[in-house]
């Protein structure tokens, strides 16, 4: 289980998380919900340590990372799937996917589980990863994630900007992650049909605080017309 | 003609050793090393210090001056540089000074020099490193002579620039610098440890810097402040070449070596660094990123 503990998250001067503490139970999916500019990626980024400063603790099943540097935080189990994907342009689709074998603590390889997910990938393996559509570019980081041998995902917003006829593709792709292989998921999502579908839980966050939290049978359309919809 | 494209070539060698590193530590880290010159001039010294203190000659200073810089690299890097990431203007300030007191280290003998202590081969004077008789005089290719200490000397840089590539392009080490070039954060998200990765990176392309200077001392008068200009000029191959591209400062380099070597053949070296200017201000206005610049997305 990871857990947030009175969580303070800085960029330069602003303020971007208050006092925020949420519990991400293990082995289901926390959907992250909230309108844009709400914190939502500063909680992804604060998770791994990429905020400039933040107070508070994060503990990971009993050891707190929050005075750990990123790269420990990911081998310690927490892998990142950012938004706009972040895979590297001239890397090859190998190259990309061995990236994230660095937090791995088995070994740098492609897993076969990236094999039966995303056969694509499999099939294109030398291609450089610049060349690939935003669907099969989220598929990609998704597989470099994997390649971490992770515990637990967190995913930002992944079916942004992605042509539909893949959006569901990897929308089944996640819900399959984390019933087949028993990934923690924190899911950011925009979509609520999804984050309902998907999650078992919920945290809705408005300036930077949580404002709303339990079991997804508790996002109700009260609670989203009150904090999301305009 | 030969002998005039091998002086090109052998000026294009050094300037490549002491750009490589440069290309390195200023595309993985957005670090300008003012100090990096002062790695050029340190590795001379080694070789000085190295030939009359411990009779080593100049074959056998090039690993010792590889180690030397490298770890005073390694130290300036942990003790400076680390605790100034993403503060461009500040590394700037602090290196150039880390460079001066370089400078002033050899010039008083480490500071023995206070105390009416000088060792033999530092202080303020000029020193000469003696070429060895095997690497002395010329050698025939294809009826034309050449200088043998200058093919000595593309070699060297030939093999360290395989060495470098294979290093980035064919170890997990090398992965882990590209992937920092390109994005440091999501570098460190997938669990590469960026500080510790920066930091011997920092010194390979010190030590790489050092190894020059070995070179260098072979032709040239070895001094305190001999490392300024070599830093200017290796940034000028950093930038002609492409911010990030090893082979973009591997051209650049030799083409730079060549234009210095044959405008010099035919002029003087004054008018040769005059060109050398005008063709990288021209490159630059023309392509502002460099000739081989990495494309983003």
């Amino acid at each position: 289980m990871l857990k947030l503990d009175k969580v303070n998250s800085f960029y330069g001067r602003s303020h971007a998380l208050h006092d925020l503490s949420l519990s991400i139970p293990k082995g289901q999916i926390t959907a992250i919900v909230g309108r844009n500019g709400t914190g939502k990626t500063t909680l992804l980024k604060t998770i791994m340590g990429l905020t400039v400063k933040s107070t508070g603790a994060i503990d990971l099943d009993g050891t707190d990372l929050s005075a750990q540097p990123t790269f420990r935080r990911a081998r310690a189990g927490i892998a990142y799937v950012p938004q706009g994907r972040q895979i590297i342009p001239d890397f090859t689709v190998r190259e990309n996917i061995l990236m994230g074998g660095f937090a791995s603590t088995s070994g740098r390889q492609v897993p076969a589980l990236v094999g039966a997910l995303f056969p694509y990938l499999t099939e294109n393996m030398e291609r450089p990863g610049g060349l690939l559509s935003g669907g099969q570019q989220q598929q990609l980081a998704i597989a470099r994630a994997l390649a971490a041998n992770p515990q637990i995902l967190l995913l930002d917003e992944p079916t942004e900007g992605i042509q539909p006829n893949i959006v569901e593709d990897i929308q089944n792709i996640i819900i399959r992650l984390n019933r087949d292989e028993g990934l923690s998921i924190v899911l950011v999502e925009q979509n609520v049909a999804f984050a309902r579908r998907a999650g078992h839980h919920f945290a809705m966050l408005e300036k930077g605080r949580a404002v709303a939290a339990g079991p997804i049978d508790s996002l109700t359309d009260e609670l989203i017309h009150q904090h999301i919809a305009v | 003609m030969l002998d005039t494209i091998f002086i090109g070539l052998s000026v294009g060698s050094v300037l490549l050793l002491v750009a490589l590193g440069l290309a390195i530590t200023y595309g993985a880290m957005g670090v300008i090393n003012m100090a990096h010159g002062e790695m050029v001039m340190l590795g001379a010294y080694t070789t000085v210090l190295a030939s009359i203190h411990l009779g080593i000659g100049l074959l056998g200073a090039i690993p010792i001056a590889f180690m030397v810089t490298a770890l005073v690299g390694y130290a300036i890097e942990r003790l400076i540089v680390s605790r100034l990431y993403g503060r461009l203007l500040d590394t700037l300030l602090a290196t150039w000074g880390v460079a001066i007191l370089l400078q002033q280290a050899v010039r008083l003998s480490l500071g023995l020099a206070f105390f009416g202590i000088t060792i033999a081969g530092l202080g303020t004077g000029l020193q000469n490193v003696r070429v060895p008789a095997y690497l002395s005089g010329v050698i025939s290719i294809g009826g034309e002579q050449v200088s043998l200490y200058r093919a000595f000397i593309i070699l060297v840089t030939i093999l360290l620039t395989l060495l470098t590539w294979f290093i980035m392009y064919r170890t997990a080490i090398g992965a882990q610098v590209r992937a920092i070039m390109r994005n440091p954060d999501m570098a460190a998200a997938c669990g590469i440890d960026v500080k510790r990765v920066n930091a011997l990176t920092f010194a390979y392309g010190s030590g790489l810097a050092g190894v020059a200077g070995v070179m260098m001392s072979g032709f040239k008068t070895v001094f305190p402040d001999m490392g300024t200009p070599m830093v200017v000029d290796g940034f000028l191959v950093v930038v002609t070449g492409g911010v990030g591209s090893l082979m973009g400062t591997v051209l650049s380099a030799g083409l730079l070596g060549q234009i210095n070597g044959l405008t010099a053949s035919v002029s003087n070296d004054i008018i040769a660094r005059a060109v050398i200017f005008a063709v990288v201000v021209t490159i630059i206005i023309w392509k502002p990123s460099g000739l081989f610049s990495y494309k983003g997305r």
